[in-house]
């Protein structure tokens, strides 16, 4: 004959206390890498994407914003000395000419200077053709405050505009907020850097390659002739380092003026 | 844990509702301001010098 027990009729043995405690601590333990799991997967959401998505987002008002600011900008010329040329040669340098006597000509050498661009505004656009993510150009902002470079790549206060004499520095992020400087490794000496301006198109030639220290200032110190410095975090992923690039202006609006100062 | 805070939430439906719905957008605007700092130290600091 079946009895049928009820729950209530049923009594189980009672469960150690210390059993109960550890079981609840293992639950807890489990939830917590459950949530820190979430919140770590969000992390890395939001790093590669979220404000690769905004800074990307961005580029149309910046383009926009960068047209208005060549057309603000002011642009003047500066005669910085004068140059012999032979009679033959094809007046390569700006200015008026002055014959000296002998069929040599004197011409002033005469330096395009653009106005300084306005705090965290786009200014300029950089091209490097060899990196596909960059064929099309991003935009470059002025400062490299955080708040700046959340659109990718901005340019150092306190140092030459590109095009200009000395050296320009421009600094971009590699993993985070639209990652334009990621595969800037790719790049090796002699290949070409274009930056647009209001004064122009300006290229450049890659001519040296380093890993320095975040505290290696010395890179943004001005150089003789015209040179363009790009630094990013390095190795991707890690903030642990710096990879520069230095490339020397070969064609521009000023590019001959400078050449021959220099 | 959701469960829970929503059980803590006092008043009606509709006022827990609000509330949950404010301290969402607080959660997630501090989570933000977590992940952007996180962010900033251990992965990418924009390539800046100095």
């Amino acid at each position: 004959m079946t009895e049928t027990l009820t729950s209530t009729e049923l009594e189980l043995p009672a469960q150690p206390a210390a059993n109960s405690t550890s079981m609840q601590f293992v639950h807890n333990l489990g939830w917590t890498f459950v949530y820190l799991g979430v919140l770590t997967l969000g992390f890395v959401v939001h790093q590669l994407y979220i404000t690769t998505w905004f800074a990307q987002q961005n580029q149309p008002e910046l383009a926009a914003e960068r047209v208005e600011q060549w057309a603000a900008t002011e642009i003047s010329e500066v005669v910085v000395g004068s140059a012999d040329v032979a009679p033959d040669e094809p007046g390569v340098l700006s200015g008026a000419t002055g014959d000296t006597g002998d069929g040599v000509r004197s011409e002033p050498l005469i330096l395009q200077i653009e106005s300084a661009p306005d705090d965290g505004a786009a200014f300029a656009l950089i091209r490097i053709p060899k990196i596909e993510a960059l064929q099309d150009g991003w935009n470059v902002v002025e400062g490299v405050s955080s708040q700046d470079l959340r659109n990718g790549a901005g340019h150092m206060p306190n140092t030459a505009l590109p095009g200009q004499p000395g050296n320009a520095v421009i600094s971009g992020h590699r993993t985070t907020w639209g990652q334009p400087f990621r595969e800037l490794d790719a790049l090796d000496p002699g290949d070409r850097i274009e930056v647009d301006t209001a004064l122009g198109t300006h290229i450049y030639e890659v001519k040296e390659i380093r890993i320095v220290k975040p505290t290696d200032v010395w890179v943004a110190d001005p150089r003789e002739g015209a040179w363009l410095t790009l630094t990013t975090c390095n190795p991707e992923f890690s903030a642990r380092e710096r990879l520069v690039i230095a490339a020397e202006l070969v064609f521009g609006p000023n590019a001959d003026v400078i050449e021959v100062l220099s | 844990m959701i469960r829970r805070i929503w059980r803590v939430l006092p008043g009606p439906t509709a006022v827990r509702v609000v509330q949950a719905t404010i301290l969402t957008v607080l959660f997630l605007i501090v989570l933000n301001s977590f992940y952007d700092w996180l962010g900033t130290v251990l992965i990418d600091q924009g390539g800046t010098v100095g």
